[in-house]
């Protein structure tokens, strides 16, 4: 066995609830592994742990043992299995500190004080695995998150270990990149490597796993084939079921499929073709219709263009945003969505055209001005946590606008489950809840438009629940709100308008269904339309060829 | 970033001979001809424009150098005061522009220095960008829900909302380094090099006429006081 947990127990230094209470596991050569549970579940300390990082770089209490390649970690160092067993960790950034790509991929073979000529054998299998020989020369630090994502992969591969170990991978990955990274890990597999995936998100990798194994408070709560996992309910480890799975238990069936084709035969098989069809035209994902039309626009913009380094990033935009409306709007990684957004509370000022927000130019407008009316939460909550307490930190926004309404803020506490909190420092919440502090700061000055950027990314089921009811609400009170996201399912879900952008322009503008069916803009901006439409037309193009 | 094929240690030396050089000199004629030859070093490494951007950041100090030499003493001071700190600035600025930070902690590791040390020299000066590009999140962060950080006097009572977070992040990242460098080896003994620098012909006589050049300038200067 590659690895292996005896009644491993480990709590940080200075908590006293354990990350890991009594874990006991086993991985085989060449399996391919998935482990799944929500935030704090202990996947992250598995992974560490599975390094030696436990016990040698974080050093709290231990108990159990962890053997990786027959190897006892309390008795090896992190320099001794470090090329047995590599770790992708969750942020790309804080793993690249070398100046060029090529120097990041081949800094642990010189850290092994290995030969030139075999470092270079090395670097040259390494890049062609992970798709990097037109990155060689490039600063790590001027790459996408998906070209980040597989140098850190390179840089572990080029150590040829036994076990590879991705925490989180898909984080922050567009669609395509998101592709090219699973394409990667099967090439991964055929050169016989034992993979284990850290993920929440169940459906991006299921399709190519052996086994899933779920966390719960530090221990194993259900392992198995990922047939046999996802034939029972998951809810409550704190995950979600792959979104076509989803569809098809909530219709009624006990089926576990994976991919649209299985999920047709599977209706044949169990005759349900027709009704089904029926159920899926007549339950449409988003409901809501917008709440504007006749009133003056929210958002205008008229041949917006911005220009970095010279290089033309948004190319005449021209866009109207109507009072009620949930907008979400997709793109790859790089392709302007953030500047786009910073346009609209004059973070950015255009450099060429018009923005108009609530009817006030932005150009002469000051940002504090446009807050007021316009909230931002950002990806990141720690960029704008700096008060002591919850309470401070949220009431900041109404403290120096002069516009405190006690009712309106208890009701924001109490929707986002703050009250517990409100005393406490915000530095001292869980990533989750330090995001719900962001929304209800953010909502506390009442804007009438709000901007979500990347809300789902990196977060669990649990909050993903509580999010889609704070939208739901926002959009039953007529709230304006506009999203970036890859998560094309929840875009479908929350937005009932879609743009995309892609080469500086909006490509595509309209319901999700009719831009999911422009299949050029989709492939344009290497967007994949959601398992349902798939599903959707698939059984559409069925029935006609019926008739 | 241009690269010269110098070896770091002899661009070292050579930055080292021009800095004693530029300070101890206070001829008009020494420093107009050294800034020449540094203008026309510019343009054969085509830094012309970065060089141009650099110079807004320094120029204001040269201002302030010039002027305070000239209240203090005569206008031929406030002239070479600030032709010096021109030179010495754009001595470093080829320097750093013409050697990547990973040749310079080479070139410090093969004089001798440890190589946490010259590992720590290359990260700090890498993860600049870094940094800048957090410290402009937290700061549109801020500014997007109200908080007055757009340089009026009211925003040095919110000065905290931009330190704390960057601070903390900061910390974080560092953290985060950390362990992902141990992952990696950071450390280990009998580290091997894939691009060690070699110091050739070129070298040794770039470095053996800027030594005897020091030594005659130091010797003209000082035997004939």
């Amino acid at each position: 066995m590659i690895l292996r947990f005896e009644g491993v127990t480990y709590y940080y230094p200075g908590l006293n609830t354990p990350s890991l209470d009594g874990l006991e596991l086993i991985v085989q050569p060449g399996e391919s592994l998935l482990v799944a549970g929500a935030s704090g579940s202990g996947k992250s300390t598995f992974c560490r742990a599975s390094i030696g990082l436990i016990p040698h770089f974080h050093h709290g209490k231990l108990t159990g043992k962890v053997f990786v390649d027959g190897l006892d970690t309390t008795k090896y160092s992190v320099h001794e299995l470090f090329c047995h067993a590599g770790l992708v960790f969750q942020n790309p950034d804080a793993q690249l500190f070398n100046q060029t790509v090529e120097s990041e991929i081949v800094y642990g073979l010189e850290s092994l004080g290995i030969e030139s000529s075999e470092i270079e054998r090395r670097l040259s299998w390494a890049s062609r695995l992970a798709n990097l020989d037109l990155l060689m020369n490039r600063s790590p630090h001027t790459l996408s998150g998906g070209e980040k994502q597989r140098v850190t992969l390179g840089a572990i591969l080029t150590l040829r270990p036994q076990l590879l170990i991705l925490d989180e991978p898909f984080t922050h990955l567009d669609p395509e990149a998101s592709e090219m990274l699973r394409n990667i890990l099967r090439s991964i597999r055929t050169e016989g490597i034992t993979t284990i995936i850290v993920e929440h998100r169940l459906h991006e990798i299921i399709q190519d796993v052996d086994r899933i194994i779920l966390f719960q408070r530090g221990r194993k709560a259900i392992e198995g084939p990922p047939r046999q996992v996802l034939s029972g309910d998951i809810s409550h480890y704190g995950l979600n079921l792959p979104p076509l799975l989803r569809l098809l238990r909530d219709f009624g069936l006990e089926t576990t499929v994976f991919d649209v084709e299985e999920a047709i035969n599977e209706l044949k098989i169990q005759k349900c073709l027709v009704p089904f069809y029926e159920y899926l035209i007549k339950r449409p994902p988003n409901s809501s219709s917008s709440h504007g039309g006749i009133n003056p626009p929210v958002v205008e913009l008229n041949d917006l263009r911005f220009n970095f380094d010279g290089d033309p990033v948004l190319y005449g935009i021209d866009l109207h945003l109507q009072r009620g409306e949930s907008v979400a709007l997709l793109g790859r990684n790089g392709a302007g969505k953030t500047t786009l957004i910073k346009h609209l509370n004059g973070l950015i000022k255009p450099q060429q055209g018009l923005v108009r927000i609530f009817g006030s130019d932005t150009k002469k407008t000051s940002v504090s001005e446009l807050s007021r009316h316009v909230s931002m939460v950002w990806q990141n909550p720690n960029d704008q946590i700096f008060r002591s307490t919850v309470r401070e930190e949220v009431l900041i926004g109404p403290k120096i606008f002069h516009s405190y309404d006690p009712l309106w803020c208890n009701e924001l506490l109490n929707r986002f489950g703050l009250f517990p909190f409100m005393d406490r420092s915000p530095f001292s919440l869980s990533e989750g809840q330090k995001k719900r502090v962001s929304f209800a700061s953010a909502l506390s000055v009442k804007p009438e438009l709000i901007i979500l950027d990347e809300p789902t990314a990196g977060q669990d089921e649990p909050f993903r629940h509580e999010l889609t009811s704070y939208l739901h609400s926002l959009r039953e009170e007529g709230q304006t709100i506009l999203f970036v996201t890859h998560d094309l399912e929840f875009a479908a879900e929350h937005a009932n308008r879609w743009l995309i952008l892609a080469g500086g322009k909006i490509i595509a503008d309209g319901p999700p269904d009719r831009v999911m069916a422009d299949t050029t803009a989709m492939a344009k901006a290497g967007l994949r339309p959601t398992q349902r439409f798939q599903l959707t037309r698939a059984m559409k193009d069925l029935m006609e060829n019926r008739t | 970033m241009k690269r010269t094929t110098l070896d770091p240690r002899t661009k070292l030396i050579l930055s080292f001979v021009a800095m004693v050089l530029l300070m101890i000199s206070s001829h008009m004629a020494f420093l107009t001809m050294a800034w020449g030859t540094l203008c026309i070093l510019v343009l054969v490494f085509r830094l012309r424009q970065v060089w141009f951007v650099f110079l807004k950041g320094l120029g204001v100090a040269v201002l302030t150098f010039f002027l305070i030499a000239w209240l203090a003493f005569d206008l031929q001071t406030g002239i070479i005061s600030g032709l010096r700190l021109l030179t010495i600035g754009t001595v470093f600025f080829l320097f750093f522009q013409t050697t990547p930070p990973e040749h310079l902690s080479n070139g410090l590791l093969k004089m001798g220095f440890p190589y946490p040390f010259t590992f720590v020299l290359s990260a700090s000066m890498q993860f600049v960008p870094v940094l800048i590009r957090r410290a402009r999140n937290i700061r549109d962060a801020q500014r997007a829900r109200g908080i007055p950080l757009e340089g009026t006097f009211k925003s040095i009572f919110y000065l905290h909302a931009f330190a704390g977070p960057l601070l903390i992040q900061a910390f974080r990242f560092a953290d985060e380094l950390a362990e992902a460098m141990e992952a990696r080896g950071f450390g280990r003994p009998s580290r091997s090099y894939r691009k060690e620098p070699c110091f050739r012909w070129i070298d040794w006589a770039v470095t053996v006429g800027s030594m005897i050049l020091f030594i005659a300038i130091l010797s003209m200067k000082f035997l004939r006081t």
